[in-house]
């Protein structure tokens, strides 16, 4: 920024002024980051409103309207946004619910890399018969729409595996850990790895188990992650399939099933409803703001191979 | 049922055990022997995915296809008779008779016409905003982001409150800043597929917008700055090198966008209900299986479903594959 230009000089040796060509491309870039940022608010205002809103009584809500004072937080009354963020964690034990969808994420992102994972290394690695008949199914199943069989689902998981009491969290937890484009995209990243690792292994002695953990999931770190960050928002977030599976066992329910039971309470004040909103919130978005890079890391890798 | 499904899991075996004595034979014949214990060992690495995805996907896939030609009722789940086509015709029968599945039919059109465009435009303006090398670009791609993160019940619901049709929602009291009266957004048959049509981009179209990024990425910056020397001006070189660039991600995001706007569900299930503007063919199917316990109804439009999708996306490909290669 300090380094001193040059003069420009014309055919005459006059001094040409670059100003003004400057303070054009200033104008531009300021003209660029006001246009960013009404369209950064133009995505974040509801978020924004859902927080202001969290924080105020029935009253404050009321008053607000119809001003600015919609979007900010109501600061005379801070012990109005403690009651209501306490009513919901607390009474209507959201924390509870959260740590219910948790515990599913953690384990379907454990049994997603282990299973998915193993599957695309034998796809890439070994020699088996049969293998092409795999790859062909993975490959039908990620083409086909599956999605619209919800309710064949239900009864595979209720009547005919007889998941029922605290075995329905498989019902939850084995559905979102497989996933047939999982397998495809380990077995694509596993295929790029020379062959030169597994062999310098196996000459140590290593067996196939040990060569898998040991070497090609170390290897494979950014893959394992995408796949993660992508489990756990998706497990976060989903609503039908647990709110269908657990319509009986509400204590068993994951943040987004009972939230719609928190909803539709008619003794709930509407800020506080807002609260549980905001407190399901928070959590996705520290995976989001913290696991950035393995987003767009995701679609670089996985968005343009299908 | 479990008959059913081990006759099922016998003929996916069969079929396997088919394919590998195959396998075996023409290996035998070229002379490139299987090492044993590698094939061992390699099937019971992918036993758990195997097991996991008949379990879990292909078999409900299976059902469902089967489903379609009975009536089972989860009411009398014991007595399931093949019907042939007679859910189709009663599918069909609705639809003629203006019941509410014309509604689901109609909403879902709607919604996938007006969805696909729009949120396939906003998310190509908001990929061609950010796709330049100035600071603070980061920040803006997170913002524009950030819906896509959040779960559909929490915008869902959010919305409901934005648009409530009290006079304090926040719309509302926009909207009276100019004198105009208070409206009931979400109940208005007119309106209320249209706000969702909306919310539904506002709140996807970053993830689009990351895919056109990463397909703008992949343009070559010679050729822009070939055209540049050549004297092309902007809207030419966005016509002839930005847009031939983005052939392969349009082609994607169309088809996957399309999918999802066929299988519109959660939004209006939580923000209208089952009222005739609310319905979509996937939450009519889905209260079919499970408030009216008509699975085998429920099954027949969701093979419908599917097949039409299958359909449009053959279609979509040949379409938007062959330009690619013209």
């Amino acid at each position: 920024m300090a380094k001193k230009k040059l003069p420009l000089l014309d055919a005459d040796g006059n001094e040409i002024t670059v100003v003004k060509q400057n303070t054009s491309k200033i104008a531009k870039n300021v003209v660029y980051y006001v246009c960013g940022a009404v369209m950064s608010l133009f995505f974040l205002f509801p978020l924004i409103y859902m927080l202001a809103y969290s924080t105020k009584t029935e009253a404050a809500i009321a008053e607000s309207a119809g001003t600015l004072g919609m979007f900010l937080p109501d600061f005379s009354n801070l012990g109005a946004a403690f009651d209501n963020y306490k009513k919901v964690l607390v009474d209507y034990d959201v924390a509870k619910y959260a740590l219910n969808s948790v515990r599913y994420a953690i384990i379907s992102i454990v049994l997603n890399v282990i299973i998915n994972g193993l599957a695309g290394y034998v796809l890439a690695k070994f020699r088996i018969p049969g293998k092409r008949f795999f790859t062909f199914i993975i490959l039908f199943l990620i083409v086909v729409p599956v999605e619209t069989s919800i309710i064949p689902l239900f009864i595979v998981v209720k009547q005919m595996l007889g998941l029922n009491g605290a075995a329905t969290i498989l019902g939850i937890v084995f559905p979102a850990a497989i996933s047939v484009f999982n397998m495809f995209l380990f077995m694509q990243f596993f295929q790029g790895i020379p062959k030169d690792y597994e062999e310098a292994a196996r000459i140590d002695g290593a067996g196939n188990l040990k060569i898998f953990f040991k070497i090609i999931l170390p290897l494979s770190k950014p893959i394992v992650a995408t796949v993660a960050v992508f489990c756990f928002i998706g497990v976060w977030n989903d609503y039908l399939w647990p709110s269908l599976l657990l319509t009986n066992n509400q204590d068993l329910m994951p943040v987004q099933a009972a939230l719609t039971i928190i909803q539709q309470d008619t003794e709930l004040s509407a800020g506080a409803k807002m609260a549980s909103l905001v407190v399901t919130s928070i959590p996705i978005f520290i995976v989001y703001v913290a696991a950035q890079k393995y987003i767009v890391q995701g679609f670089g890798t996985a968005g343009l191979k299908v | 049922m479990g008959t059913i499904s081990i006759l099922i899991f016998a003929v996916f075996l069969a079929v396997f055990l088919g394919v590998v004595t195959y396998d075996l034979y023409k290996s035998k014949k070229n002379g490139t022997n299987f090492r044993i214990k590698n094939c061992v060992v390699g099937f019971l690495m992918v036993a758990p995915a195997v097991l996991l995805t008949f379990l879990f996907i292909l078999l409900p896939m299976l059902f469902s296809l089967g489903y379609a030609f009975t009536d089972f009722n989860q009411m009398r789940p014991d007595e399931v008779n093949f019907v042939g086509f007679n859910n189709f015709k009663e599918i069909f029968r609705e639809i003629g008779a203006g019941g509410d599945m014309l509604s689901a039919l109609k909403n879902t059109a709607i919604f996938v016409v007006g969805v696909v465009p729009l949120q396939i435009l906003l998310a190509l303006g908001l990929a061609l905003f950010c796709n330049r090398k100035v600071r603070g670009v980061a920040i803006f791609k997170v913002c524009f982001f950030a819906p896509v993160v959040i779960s559909l019940t929490v915008t869902s619901y959010l919305w409901v409150t934005i648009l409530s049709p009290e006079a304090d929602g926040l719309l509302n009291s926009f909207l009276a800043l100019f004198g105009i009266p208070e409206q009931d957004f979400l109940s208005n048959p007119d309106t209320a597929m249209l706000w969702i049509v909306i919310i539904s981009a506002w709140q996807g179209c970053g993830y689009q917008m990351l895919i056109f990024l990463s397909g703008l990425t992949n343009i070559r910056s010679d050729l822009y700055e070939a055209a540049r020397l050549d004297g092309a001006n902007a809207w030419y070189r966005f016509i002839h090198i930005t847009v031939p660039g983005l052939k392969s991600s349009v082609l994607y995001i169309t088809i996957t966008v399309f999918i999802g706007a066929c299988r519109i569900m959660v939004q209006p299930m939580l923000m209208i209900g089952p009222y005739p503007e609310g319905w979509t063919l996937s939450y009519y199917m889905y209260m079919q299986g499970t408030e009216y316990s008509l699975v085998g109804k429920s099954s027949a439009i969701a093979l419908l479903m599917t097949i039409f999708i299958g359909l449009v996306t053959f279609i979509q490909k040949k379409v938007l594959g062959e330009k690619k290669s013209g």
